[in-house]
């Protein structure tokens, strides 16, 4: 779908894992949270129907937060202050497009020829006119930044979305959009560099994307009265709106007025999961 | 310069001739986006108060707070007290309006485009887009239902994001774990909040 150049919304730590060259970390905190999760699995009898892994999740949750606002949050703070604007659009662009790669190829599984063409275009113009990806004139040229990724495209095909995982450091996933952090990596060229290039670039990476979404983690912070669902329910919302590209399948706001008290419970617990994509 | 995340997710919660119902509901929906532009040009006059006094009129005769704070609390409004639901509806509403009025607190050349209705069902759904001053657009789309004689916002659904629906998660999770009247002491502490730190 066509981006807007808006961040990834209320996904606070939307570092997504496609464009950060992260390897190692990735392979050692992806073994420690399968194991934590699948302990939490057999602990604990689930509160929330649609998120068995709750207990886990929320643990990891808070790890991340305060993680982030001990380190990522000041320290993006100080790149947005250090930092003029272009230069951090610079920054972001340039990360985007050697991303890019990754849109293509699950434009070409999701079927969209014309966005495949209008992709591989901007990768090309921005590459090379746009100086490695660091300017963007491809989206003045008719070549709009599209967002794409496996597990979209999965939820194309018609896969559900598994359970919610938050993970540690990378935030919230779930089991469908897992196997994009691997895909993506693999897609990404910085990946296949010497770690000596690719762990300043993925640190680069990181605070450029936590700066990106200060004012996101704002709103959650002032508006969250739990913030942990309310980042869970966001993240399902706007995958299902990513997957739809704008166009979710609807509900009717009656169906949840109406709601008979007896069929209410079991209903409403079932539902968390789709609750309310009232269009 | 106001902020393009805000409009992310407004955080409010926020049948008959196509023709003519929807001319009603999108007009409802403009009636709500000129407040808001008014608010965000006389901000700095008006001050955080300024702006609640401004707008909450304006949202109570737009937006359908009974009907939202039914499906906020979901199962749980049943076996509320009817004095619970009062607070609740209360204290609901004016977070509302509070946390429009904090976001909508400067203007940076917004404007707001209205695209389009469809119905749905029996609800009408509004789509618009907010345009910042960078000329960046976040679709925001509002479900309106019938009350009586017009049209009211149930819903916004920015980029996506149901406002309503994020609530009604939220609150289930905390009624079913700490009560209603937890609830109303949080949502509270929320207004006052926004009180203590608007400008």
């Amino acid at each position: 779908m066509p981006i807007q150049h808006t961040s990834d919304g209320p996904n606070t730590f939307a570092w997504n894992p496609d464009k950060m060259n992260k390897e190692l970390v990735a392979k050692g905190l992806l073994s420690l949270s399968l194991a934590t999760l699948l302990g939490g699995c057999a602990s604990t009898a689930p509160s929330n129907p649609s998120d068995p892994w709750e207990k886990p999740n929320r643990a990891f949750y808070n790890f991340n937060d305060s993680l982030d606002r001990n380190f990522f949050t000041p320290v993006a703070k100080g790149y947005v202050w250090a930092t003029p604007k272009p230069v951090r659009a610079g920054v972001t662009n340039a990360f985007e497009n050697v991303n890019y790669l990754n849109v293509m190829a699950n434009d070409l599984l999701q079927g969209k020829v014309s966005d495949f063409a209008s992709d591989s275009g901007r990768f090309v113009v921005n590459s090379t006119v746009g100086l490695g990806g660091l300017f963007d004139p491809a989206t003045k040229l008719g070549m709009p930044a599209h967002d794409e990724d496996l597990g979209q495209t999965l939820g194309k095909w018609g896969v559900g979305e598994g359970r919610y995982m938050v993970l540690p450091l990378m935030g919230p996933n779930s089991l469908r959009d897992l196997p994009n952090v691997a895909s993506a990596m693999a897609l990404n060229p910085l990946t296949y560099l010497n770690a000596v290039v690719t762990v300043p670039l993925g640190v680069i990476n990181t605070i450029n994307m936590r700066a990106n979404l200060l004012e996101e983690t704002n709103i959650r912070d002032q508006a969250a009265l739990d913030p942990y669902t309310f980042v869970r329910e966001a993240y399902r919302q706007q995958r299902e709106f990513k997957i739809y590209d704008g166009n979710p399948p609807s509900e009717s706001i009656d169906d949840y007025l109406d709601e008979p008290e007896a069929t209410a419970a079991p209903a409403a617990a079932a539902d968390e999961s789709s609750v309310l994509k009232v269009y | 310069m106001l902020k393009l995340a805000p409009r992310l997710l407004l955080l409010l919660s926020l049948g008959l001739p196509c023709g003519a119902l929807a001319a009603e509901a999108t007009a409802v929906v403009e009636t709500l986006h000129a407040a808001l532009l008014a608010a965000m040009k006389d901000a700095k006059t008006l001050g955080f108060k300024g702006r609640v006094a401004q707008l909450g009129p304006v949202l109570d005769s737009t937006f359908d707070f009974p009907a939202i704070a039914k499906v906020a609390t979901g199962r749980h409004w049943q076996k509320m007290t009817e004095d619970q639901r009062q607070t609740f509806l209360q204290t609901f509403r004016d977070l509302s309006v509070a946390t429009y009025a904090d976001n909508f607190s400067d203007f940076g050349g917004e404007k707001f485009e209205t695209l389009g209705h469809e119905q749905k069902k029996n609800a009408e759904l509004v789509r618009t887009n907010i345009v910042t001053g960078e000329g960046k657009r976040v679709s925001l789309n509002y479900v309106l239902t019938r009350n009586n004689d017009d049209y009211r916002i149930v819903n916004v659904v920015a980029e996506g994001v149901s406002d309503l629906g994020l609530k009604r998660s939220e609150y289930d999770g905390i009624i079913a774990s700490e009560g209603v009247d937890s609830l109303v002491a949080k949502l509270k502490a929320k207004v006052a909040s926004y009180a203590a730190s608007g400008k």
